[in-house]
């Protein structure tokens, strides 16, 4: 029996205090979120929910996070701290920051981070952050998901700098970023909503630190790293020792390399885990590279869905794991490599890499692979309504991977997106297109003792002249099943212009005349254990 | 002619009886009869009044647990072709981001039971693809053939165009016979997804609930029966009969009624009402008047009507604590429930809980729990507390304390989301606190949010009942519009507000109310161009300046260069209700040494005090006393801690306050 006096850090905490704090600190992050979500105007932001709040103690660590978007788990602390080394953040100042290659992760996702002061104005307390996926941040093609070939066709780069400065915007900076982008309203619109995300945070942890004083929320912050380390550590401690190993891969790279092999040897020795992605695939011309922060956000993620408790993710979580990822690999690309895909997709494999191997050392324990694409679909082109330019930027779900004791779920987000949809009544409102179909594609999901989840069939039809953008994956290679479950089926997309269909491959941006209609059939999950004779056969 | 009036709340446990006769208050509990909860309100009413008639305004769970136990009708719906699958997608995510054993409620109506209809309306209504009536013999075939009970009809865009939502009703109706529900009547509101589930959920309690309606009408005579919606209001009983989706969330609706309209007859009319029960604890704020939200879920299913603004947490008395892996002391969401219950109940439980916490610290008094029917056993608390402390390496006092602690912090977050969240600041309100555990809680919770005042009200075991009575007839009406602000002609806006109120005084008018003793509220949904949320704002001026100052409120900033958008018109139109005045006596001194039963031992922050035990019975109107105390009554106990003082006004309600 442990006391629990225990000392992490230099002073002694308790339980109860413990639990409250770690209450509080989440409770910010939730705040933050709902300013952010409800006063955006990106739908990604205000309908699928793609953003992330967290705040951070005075070193920069991360003490608590919303449970918003898992992909941005590890990522946002690299965020922080790029602001932290490139800028001089005085009270007052925001600083933005999007650059994959120096604290962003793809250039959609914008983030913006204040340093709190609260006892000086020479040492932050405490941070606070939240990142925002806009609808588009100009770039070679609508909606800024492009089937790139460097980092220079995906849009404006932001190094971290101070968008406000003493509580005010700063003008020229927002005029550059404006002229940069497609749909400059709804990012000034967006960054204000982001502002304000901070300011409730802020506001917050003023009001925390003056009632319990800031001495007692520094150390309760670092008291709740330490935590979350126990917890992960207590998990990890539950797998059996081993080294296993898995491969799995990515279709192609949109510009005619592929399979790409995303290869993970794990290493479980007592409480602590190595995750080695020595041996995938170099990075590559196309926009499918991940940067290291993408790669550390899916295997926190993988660990943090084996933890049977509701554990904070913050700094703490990632103690216990080593990972290794190459320089110049696909899963830690350097400049200037395309990386707009890397987020959305790579991160996908990189769960399913880590997942399977998991799947050796907790038989039982991990279900088959999911859809493993976000399957991202971006329309562009000018409104014939209003005359304005439009970008619009949906991710559609696919099937979950079949449990070891239940059936995957139909059409549904997995792992690293949890994002929702557009009502197709609000689509329609805001953009020339018509929905012709969304259903779910029977069939889909790999059989076996428990089935996979079935994926989904989406058709739109846009009403004017605009370019089609697809990326998506497993069109060639399936999610996998487990214990003698099938794999789910792979996904299609399929353009109908003129009466004329035709299959497009996963990574893919076509011109398009009016009243072509884009169908995407995403893939099902896995199925899991040896099917039960008659199990009826797949048909589509 | 004296007027005679009951309100009959149906619970899980208990059927609560409120009988208001010539300005007196009877109050009786029934046990509940879950298989035919009919059965319990007739006895009752038998036990109170004999067979003589009277008015009776009811709410029950009945269309509640219908959806949450799956026992509903079997219903079909009928939808545009290509979009049979809107409620199995959703929207398209899971609930819980880090459980991979997540799951996800099936739909109401299954696959088979759903039929896609060849026909397209656009966004503005138009038509894109006729409907073609030579569908419709086939559907009305099928749905013969399925025997089903009722039929939910949603078409997209139908909120603009019902057209052919009206062509498909007229055809099944002629060739079925159903309960039929149509989307643009139960919700003309954009986003399908909402819409169509709430339609559905209508199908499927409507005929369940129009049944369990028509029984309780034949016992009592229909035109004497009123039924409690979420909304906070009532409508005669023929109404509810056709939109039973109305009285999902008429449960916690009394209480809240009946807090506001208590605290406001106290001279507090800005209340934040507190009820902790067993499992979980229900929070809503009202300031000036009962907060509606039209952003609900029951279960998972959204329900897009207008309901009463309440906020639950899975945190009660029966939340049990435990200890993680980490190292830190949790509270719930898992609890005893009524059965085993926690440890002082003596019925096998083993778990320590938060009412096991209340014991040990003296909050709660082992001898007058329910007027003493039931002893609350000390010694097992004392000695699992002592095993779980010694886990935690905590003594067994501060592990009880640290319960209620964890467990507030709960409740305070649920008290912060629904007001400094929304732009209300706690410190202008009066906390109103029932269910069983409320008043235990209430003073740590005002403590930390900075509320001056804790009022608990004498009714509080009977709130919801008392509510019902003094619910006025609520009916809401929406329409979606979706235009730009700017440009928008004042006559259509005005066109479409007279459309929603010629409804509403029809309907009213077709129930016997004369149309002056309606009276009609506009608001409306704005947000700016390009957002997806909209704040809902009661027409008092020019519009675009209403929004940006709601706009500020709630999130802290506005921008006026930013256009803005009409989402929905709504109408709320009420018939006020003769209230009956709740019974008050004169003030008759401040010594309230005749309630006092003895002393009794409390802890609080870990000091020990002889505190004074309080009978609630024997407090009269203008007794004050200082803390710490306990004042125990049938269902509730309030705890007074040493710097609070207790008064108790005309209506018997307790007051709480700090001693300065």
């Amino acid at each position: 029996m442990t006391s629990a006096f225990e000392a992490s850090g230099n002073t002694l905490w308790d339980p109860v205090t413990l639990e409250v704090f770690r209450n509080l600190f989440y409770s910010v992050a939730e705040e933050m979120g709902v300013t952010l979500c409800r006063t955006s105007f990106s739908p990604n932001i205000k309908e699928r929910r793609d953003y992330s709040c967290a705040i951070f103690d005075g070193d920069g660590h991360m003490v608590a996070q919303g449970e918003h978007m898992p992909v941005h788990l590890g990522s946002m602390p690299l965020s922080v701290e790029a602001a932290i080394e490139h800028t001089t953040m005085r009270p007052g100042d925001m600083v933005a920051v999007n650059d994959p290659f120096c604290g962003g992760t793809h250039l959609p996702d914008i983030t913006v981070v204040e340093a709190v002061y609260l006892e000086s104005d020479v040492e932050p307390t405490f941070y606070v952050a939240n990142r925002a996926h806009h609808s588009d941040v100009g770039g070679m093609t609508p909606g800024s998901m492009p089937l790139s070939r460097s980092i220079y066709q995906e849009g404006i780069r932001i190094p971290p700098v101070r968008i406000i400065k003493e509580g005010q915007v700063d003008s020229d900076l927002m005029a550059l970023i404006l002229a940069n982008v497609r749909t400059p309203t709804e990012r000034e619109g967006d960054l204000t909503a982001q502002v304000a995300s901070n300011r409730t945070g802020t506001r917050r942890l003023h009001a925390i630190a003056g009632k319990y004083g800031v001495d007692v929320v520094v150390d309760y912050m670092h008291h709740l790293q330490a935590y979350a380390e126990r917890m992960t550590r207590e998990a990890i401690r539950l797998i059996p020792d081993g080294v296993f190993k898995f491969e799995d891969c990515l279709d192609d790279d949109g510009q005619g390399n592929g399979p790409l092999p995303v290869v993970v040897t794990l290493t479980i020795d007592g409480d602590e885990a190595r995750i080695d992605f020595t041996g995938s695939a170099p990075q590559v011309d196309g926009s499918v590279n991940a940067i290291y922060a993408i790669t550390l956000s899916a295997v926190m993620y993988c660990f943090r869905v084996i933890v049977p408790f509701a554990i904070p993710s913050n700094y703490g979580t990632l103690q216990p794991l080593e990972i290794i990822a190459p320089e110049g690999c696909l899963l830690n690309a350097l400049p200037p490599a395309a990386v707009a895909g890397g987020n959305v997709e790579t991160s996908q494999r990189i769960v399913d890499a880590v997942l399977g191997a998991l799947s050796q050392a907790i038989p039982g324990g991990i279900p088959a692979a999911s859809s493993g694409t976000m399957n991202n679909l971006t329309l562009g082109g000018t409104d014939p309504r209003t005359g304005e330019a439009f970008a619009y930027y949906e991710t559609i779900a696919g099937g979950m991977g079949a449990r070891p004791q239940a059936d995957g779920l139909d059409a549904t987000h997995t792992h690293m997106t949890n994002s929702l949809n557009t009502p197709i009544e609000a689509l329609e409102h805001a953009y020339p297109f018509l929905v012709r179909r969304y259903e779910i594609r029977r069939g889909s999901g790999g059989a076996g003792k428990f089935r996979g989840g079935d994926g989904i069939r989406r058709e739109v039809e846009l009403l004017c002249p605009g370019q089609v953008t697809i990326l998506s994956d497993r069109r060639l290679t399936p999610p996998y099943g487990l214990e003698g479950g099938s794999p789910g089926k792979t996904g299609r997309n399929v353009l109908t212009e003129g009466g004329v269909e035709r299959e497009i491959p996963s990574k893919a941006s076509v011109w398009v005349q009016p009243h072509t209609t884009i169908s995407v059939r995403t893939p099902g999950g896995g199925g899991y254990g040896t099917a039960p004779p008659d199990e009826p056969g797949d048909s589509e | 002619m004296a007027r005679r009036i009951i309100g009959i709340d149906t619970g899980g446990t208990f059927t609560d009886f409120v009988l208001l006769d010539e300005g007196k208050i009877t109050v009786y509990k029934e046990p509940s009869t879950p298989d035919n909860p009919a059965r319990a309100i007739v006895s009752g009413i038998r036990r109170l009044l004999g067979t003589d008639p009277v008015e009776v305004v009811h709410g029950s769970t009945v269309a509640t647990n219908t959806l949450l136990e799956r026992r509903g009708a079997r219903s079909a719906l009928v939808t545009t072709a290509g979009f049979e699958d809107v409620l199995t997608i959703g929207r398209q995510t899971r609930v819980s981001i880090y459980d991979l054993d997540v799951e996800k409620a099936p739909p109401l109506v299954p696959h088979e039971r759903t039929f896609g209809i060849a026909e397209r309306v656009g966004p503005q209504g138009e038509v894109l693809e006729a409907l073609d009536p030579e569908q419709l013999p086939d559907l009305v075939r099928s749905l013969l053939a399925l025997e089903v009970d009722s039929v939910a009809v949603c078409l997209l865009h139908s909120y603009a165009n019902p057209a052919h939502e009206v062509a498909i009703r007229s055809a099944i109706e002629a060739g079925l016979d159903a309960f039929i529900t149509t989307s643009h009547e139960v919700l003309p509101e954009f986003r399908e997804y909402e819409r169509c589930s709430t339609t559905v959920a209508n199908a499927y309690v409507g005929p369940v609930m129009a049944s369990y309606l028509a029984d309780i009408g034949e016992h009592l005579g229909p035109e004497r029966v009123r039924i409690m919606q979420s909304n906070g209001g009532i409508v005669p009983l023929s109404a509810a009969q056709k939109k039973g989706v109305q009285t999902i969330l008429s449960g916690p609706a009394g209480g809240v009624v009946g807090g506001f309209e208590i605290g406001s007859t106290a001279g507090f009319d800005h209340v934040i009402t507190f009820d902790m029960g067993g499992t979980s604890t229900d929070v809503s704020l009202s300031p000036g008047q009962v907060s509606r939200t039209a952003e609900s879920f029951i279960g998972e299913l959204p329900i897009r009507l207008p309901v009463i603004d309440v906020h639950t947490v899975g945190a009660g008395g029966g939340s049990i604590a435990f200890r993680d892996p980490g190292g830190s002391l949790r509270v719930g969401p898992r609890s005893a429930g009524a059965v085993p219950g926690p440890i002082c109940y003596g019925r096998g439980g083993n778990e320590v809980t938060v009412t096991d916490a209340n014991l040990y610290l003296g909050h709660l008094s082992s001898r007058h729990f329910l007027e003493g029917a039931q002893e609350l056993l000390i010694e097992p608390v004392t000695e699992a507390l002592s095993r779980f402390a010694a886990d935690l390496g905590l003594s067994a006092e501060a592990t009880a304390e640290g319960i209620l602690s964890v467990a507030n912090a709960t409740m305070e977050r649920a008290i912060r989301v629904i007001s400094l969240e929304r732009g209300y600041d706690p410190r202008d309100f009066t906390l109103v606190c029932f269910g069983g555990a409320g008043a235990m809680h209430a003073v740590d919770l005002a403590r930390n949010l900075g509320i001056p005042r804790i009022l608990v009200p004498r009714a509080a075991g009977i709130l919801s009942a008392l509510g019902m009575l003094l619910a006025d007839y609520v009916r809401d009406y929406s329409q979606t519009l979706l235009l730009p602000l700017q440009g928008l002609d004042p006559e259509f806006l005005e066109a479409a507000f007279g459309t929603l109120e010629k409804r509403a005084h029809h309907e009213y008018r077709d129930e016997g109310f004369a149309a002056e003793g309606v009276i009609t509220e506009r608001s409306v949904d704005m947000r700016y161009v390009g957002q997806g949320f909209e704040l809902n704002v009661p027409v008092s001026g020019e519009l675009a300046g209403l929004f940006h100052r709601h706009h500020q409120k709630r999130y802290g900033y506005s921008d006026p260069a930013r256009p803005v958008e009409v989402v929905n018109v709504r109408i709320r139109a009420v018939a006020r209700t003769e209230k009956p005045s709740l019974p008050e006596d004169e003030i008759v001194g401040e010594d309230a040494s005749e309630a006092v039963l003895g002393d009794h031992e409390m802890v609080f922050s870990g000091d020990s005090f002889q505190a004074q035990l309080v009978a609630r019975s024997k407090l009269s109107p203008g007794n004050r006393f200082e803390g710490p105390a306990l004042v125990v009554e049938y269902s509730t106990t309030t705890v007074v801690p040493p710097d609070f003082h207790c008064r108790v006004d005309r209506w018997h309600n307790l007051i709480l306050e700090p001693i300065r």
